[in-house]
C-alpha cells in the first residue's frame, strides 16, 4: 500500500481510494515523475483537491509541465473553505463581446435566462412561464423578478408533477399561447417523458397539421455539477434524439443560452432548452440587453483548425477548448472545436465539411457511452465521409453507470481522457 | 479522518449498547409504566381508530428517548459536517420528525418492510444499522451502508428499501413489495412513505388503485411536515386532508410530534393490514426544523416564529421526557444523563480539534 503518510502529507483520506494517498505520498516526495503517471497523478490532484475539503490542510497546486497536482500543507486552525472548494474539470471562456446586438451587459447564465424570459414576456402577451418554484424566482433564480414585473397569471408554480406541467403546458400550446414549462432538474424530467414524446412530437404530424404545440418550450437544468451524484447531475438529451418532432438544444455560455432560448421560444416546434447548470454562475459575459437570435440547427466551429475535428455541446465545449490548446502546445496538432448547439435536428453538414477537412473525429459529452448522441454522429460521419477518414471516429463520454456521487471525478470525460483519446488518433 | 469518524460514532452509538438500567440514580423508585391518554385520530372509511390511551412502560420509553436522542443529535451533526463540507451533495435533514421514525417502528415487526424518499437518515437508523454506517455513506467512505456510492439519499438496510431520490417513485415500488409481502404469506406489511408534495404525483395514486384492487398488505403513509421543499401545503393541493386523498382507502390523520400517538396509529394500521382487509393510509402530521435540504436555510418560506413555536411546543423529544417524567417513569436527572450519553460532551471536545 505504500510508505505510511507523515501527518503533514496527505492527511485527506476522504473518499480516496487506499492506494491514493499513497501515491500522493510518493509523489510528494518525487516530483520529477513520467508523463505517464500524468493522468492518473493529475486526477489524484484533483481528487484530493476535492477531498482536501473539510480538512485542515492548505491546498497548493503545482503545476509542472502541464501536471496537475496537490500537496497539502501541515494544518493551520482554520482552514479557508474557498480553498477548500473543489476545482472544476473545466475553465469557462467568455466569447468576446458582441458588437452587432446593440448595448451589452455582464451577465451570467441564469441572468441571461432571466433576460431572454423576460424579453418573451414582453413581446408575447400570451407567454406564460410555470414550473416548480418559479414563482420565487427559481431554485436557480432564471426567474427571479419575473412575477412581480408580469403578474401571477403570467409567472405561477405547479405542484410537483412533472408529467402534469408537460401535458398542460402541451394544452397551453395548442390553443396558440406560449408554454414555457421548466422542470426542476434534467433528471426529473421522465414522468413527464411520455408526454413530450408521444404527445408533443407527434400533435402536428397525427392531426395533419390542424393543431400544433410549437409554441411550447421546455426549459431544464443539465448535466454535472460537482457534487450533483445521481439525480441532479444527468445529461438526457439522447434520450430525446430519438424522436423525431421536437428539437433539443444545449447552450455553452450566457450569450448563447439568451440567443438560442429566444429561437426554441419563437421556434413552431416544440423544444427542450437544456441549461447547463455549473454555468449558472460560473459563466460571465457581455450579453446584450435586447432581444436577439440565435439560429437553431447550426453548429459553429469556434476554432478553425487543420488536423482534428472535436465535437461538443454545451460545459464540455470548455473542455474541448482546453484540450485543443494543450494539443497544440504540446503535439503542434491544430484542432477545430465545433459546439453543436442543437442536438436535434443537428447540423450533419458543419460537422461533415471539418472532418472532410481534417480527417478525424473526436466527440465527448458527459452522458454514458452507449447510446450517447457521439453515437449518431459517429455513425452519419462516418457514412458521409468515411474516405476522408484517416483514423476511427473517437468518442469520450461518461461510463455507462448511474452518474455517480463519490466517483464523479473519475466518471466525467475531462481533458486529460479527451487529450488522450486525441493523442492515440494522431498515432493511428 | 478515520479517528474521527470513529470517535464522532462511537459517541452516538455505542450509548445504544448500554443497558437502559444501568443508568445509577440513587434510592429513586419509578414507576415500571404509565398510561396516558392520546389524541384521537381523524377517520376516513373507517368505523372506529386506534385507541385514545396506551401504556407506555418505563423501559420502553426509555428507549424511545434514546433513539429519538440520538436521530437528533446525528442529524444536527450531519448539518454541521455539511457546513465543513465534509459531508457533499445533498443532505436532507429530518429533526422534527423524530417521533416519526422511532415511532414507525415501534408499531411494526423488524420483519415488515419500509421504503421511503430522501429524508431518510432516522428511517436508516432506527431500521437498525448503526449511525457509524449511517455517518460513512454520508460522508462518502467505503464503511457507509451503500458502500458510499449513495450518499444522503440512498441509504438501505434489511428490510429498509431506501432513500428514494425521485419524488414519488417510491410508492408504487412499496406496493410491489406489499405484494411480495402477500405473495409470501408470512403476514408481513409494507410502510410505504412519501411526503406532502409527493402526494400531488400521479404514481402515487396508481399506486393507490392497485393497492387497493388486489388488497395488498400496503400502509400509505404521508409524511406531512407542511411545506414541499418550500412551497406550502394550502399553495400545492387543492385537498390538504392527505388522509382522505386515498379516496377509497380507509385512513387516518395522525399527530406526528407524539410518538405514542404514532405509534398507537401504527399497530393499528398494520394490524388492518394483515387482516387482510387491504391498504390504509396514514398522515402523519409533523414537523421539520431545517430547510428542505442543507442548501435551503428554511425561513425564506415560513416564519422564525413559526419554527420556535413548534420547538417551544411540539417537539417530540420534549414531548415525550415531559410524559415520562410527570408520570414518574424517570427522573429529568436520568433522561440528561441520557442526553448526555448521546452528545458525549468530552468526546466532542476532542472531536472539534480534530477537525
Amino acid at each position: 500500500m505504500g510508505p505510511p503518510l507523515r501527518p503533514n502529507q496527505c492527511r485527506s483520506r476522504l473518499g480516496a481510494p487506499p492506494s491514493l494517498p499513497a501515491v500522493c505520498g510518493r509523489v510528494a516526495r518525487n516530483p520529477g515523475l513520467q508523463v505517464g503517471m500524468a493522468a492518473f497523478a493529475a486526477t489524484a490532484g484533483r481528487l484530493l483537491g476535492l477531498r482536501a475539503a473539510g480538512t485542515e490542510g492548505r491546498l497548493l497546486r503545482l503545476r509542472g509541465a502541464g501536471l496537475q497536482w496537490a500537496l497539502l500543507q501541515p494544518a493551520s486552525a482554520t482552514g479557508d473553505a474557498a480553498q477548500r472548494r473543489q476545482v472544476a474539470h473545466f475553465t469557462f471562456q467568455p466569447d468576446p463581446e458582441p458588437q452587432e446586438y446593440g448595448q451589452t451587459q455582464k451577465m451570467n447564465l441564469f441572468q441571461a435566462i432571466t433576460s431572454a424570459l423576460d424579453n418573451s414576456l414582453a413581446k408575447d402577451p400570451t407567454a406564460v412561464i410555470f414550473g416548480e418554484d418559479v414563482a420565487f424566482g427559481g431554485v436557480f433564480r432564471c426567474t427571479v423578478g419575473l412575477r412581480d414585473k408580469y403578474g401571477k397569471d403570467r409567472v405561477f408554480n405547479t405542484p410537483l408533477c412533472e408529467q402534469g406541467i408537460v401535458g398542460f403546458g402541451i394544452g397551453i400550446a395548442v390553443t396558440g399561447a406560449t408554454a414555457i414549462a421548466e422542470i426542476q432538474f434534467a433528471d426529473y424530467i421522465f414522468p413527464a417523458f411520455d408526454q413530450i414524446v408521444n404527445e408533443a412530437a407527434k400533435y402536428r404530424y397525427r392531426s395533419g397539421d390542424l393543431f400544433n404545440c410549437g409554441s411550447l418550450t421546455i426549459r431544464a437544468p443539465w448535466g454535472c455539477v460537482g457534487h450533483g451524484a445521481l439525480y441532479h447531475s444527468q445529461s438526457p438529451e439522447a434520450f430525446f434524439a430519438h424522436c423525431p418532432g421536437i428539437k433539443v438544444v444545449v447552450p455553452r455560455s450566457p450569450f448563447q443560452a439568451k440567443g438560442l432560448l429566444l429561437s426554441c421560444i419563437e421556434d413552431k416546434n416544440p423544444c427542450i432548452f437544456f441549461e447547463p447548470k455549473i454555468l449558472y454562475r460560473a459563466a460571465v459575459e457581455q450579453v446584450p440587453v435586447e432581444p436577439y437570435h440565435i439560429p437553431l440547427s447550426q453548429a459553429e466551429v469556434i476554432q478553425e483548425g487543420s488536423d482534428v475535428t472535436l465535437v461538443a455541446w454545451g460545459t464540455q465545449v470548455h473542455v474541448m477548448r482546453e484540450v485543443a490548446s494543450m494539443a497544440q502546445e504540446k503535439l503542434g496538432v491544430s484542432c477545430e472545436v465545433i459546439d453543436l448547439k442543437t442536438i436535434l435536428p443537428w447540423d450533419m453538414d458543419t460537422v461533415c465539411k471539418s472532418v472532410i477537412k481534417t480527417g478525424r473525429l473526436l466527440i465527448s459529452h458527459e452522458a454514458p457511452l452507449t447510446g450517447g448522441f457521439a453515437s449518431e454522429i459517429s455513425s452519419t460521419v462516418q457514412e458521409e465521409c468515411f474516405l476522408n477518414l484517416e483514423a476511427p471516429i473517437s468518442r469520450v463520454c461518461g461510463y455507462d453507470t448511474p452518474f455517480p456521487h463519490i466517483f464523479e471525478p473519475f466518471y466525467i470525460p475531462d481533458k486529460w481522457k479527451c487529450y488522450d483519446a486525441l493523442r492515440k488518433m494522431i498515432n493511428y | 479522518m478515520r479517528k474521527m469518524l470513529a470517535a464522532v460514532s462511537r459517541v452516538l452509538s455505542g450509548v445504544a449498547q448500554k443497558p437502559a438500567s444501568r443508568v445509577l440514580v440513587a434510592s429513586r423508585n419509578f414507576a415500571n409504566d404509565a398510561t396516558f391518554e392520546i389524541k384521537k385520530c381523524d377517520l376516513h372509511r373507517l368505523e372506529e381508530g386506534p385507541p385514545v390511551t396506551t401504556v407506555l412502560t418505563r423501559e420502553d420509553g426509555l428507549k424511545y428517548y434514546r433513539m429519538m436522542q440520538t436521530v437528533r443529535r446525528m442529524e444536527l451533526k450531519a448539518d454541521q459536517l455539511y457546513k465543513q463540507k465534509i459531508i457533499r451533495g445533498f443532505c436532507h435533514l429530518c429533526d422534527g420528525q423524530e417521533a416519526c421514525c422511532v415511532g414507525l417502528e415501534a408499531g411494526i415487526n423488524p420483519t415488515d418492510h419500509l421504503i421511503t424518499a430522501y429524508r431518510a437518515h432516522g428511517f436508516t437508523f432506527t431500521r437498525g444499522l448503526s449511525v457509524r454506517e449511517i455517518l460513512a455513506e454520508l460522508t462518502g467512505r467505503r464503511g457507509g451502508c451503500a458502500k458510499g456510492k449513495g450518499g444522503s439519499m440512498h441509504m438501505y438496510a434489511k428490510n429498509f428499501y431506501g432513500g428514494n431520490g425521485i419524488v414519488g417513485a417510491q410508492v408504487p415500488l412499496g406496493a410491489g413489495i406489499a405484494l411480495a409481502c402477500k405473495y409470501n404469506g408470512k403476514d408481513e406489511v409494507c410502510l410505504t412513505l412519501y411526503g406532502d408534495g409527493a402526494a400531488n404525483q400521479g404514481q402515487i395514486f396508481e399506486a393507490y388503485n392497485m393497492a387497493a384492487l388486489w388488497k395488498l398488505p400496503c400502509i400509505f403513509i404521508c409524511e406531512n411536515n407542511r411545506y414541499g421543499m418550500g412551497t406550502s401545503v394550502e399553495r400545492a393541493a387543492a385537498s390538504t386532508d392527505y388522509y382522505k386523498r386515498g379516496d377509497f382507502i380507509p385512513g387516518l390523520r395522525v399527530d406526528g410530534m407524539d410518538i405514542l400517538c404514532v405509534r398507537e396509529a401504527t399497530r393499528f394500521a398494520a394490524a388492518y393490514c394483515r387482516s387482510g382487509k387491504g391498504p390504509i393510509l396514514m398522515e402523519l402530521q409533523t414537523y421539520r426544523y431545517h430547510g428542505h435540504s442543507m442548501s435551503d436555510p428554511g425561513v425564506s418560506y415560513r416564519t422564525r416564529e413559526e419554527i420556535q413555536e413548534v420547538r417551544s411546543k411540539s417537539d417530540p423529544i420534549m414531548l415525550l421526557k415531559d410524559r415520562m417524567v410527570n408520570s414518574n417513569l424517570a427522573s429529568v436527572e436520568e433522561l440528561k444523563e441520557i442526553d448526555v450519553e448521546v452528545r458525549g460532551a468530552n468526546q466532542w471536545i476532542k472531536f472539534k480539534s480534530i477537525s
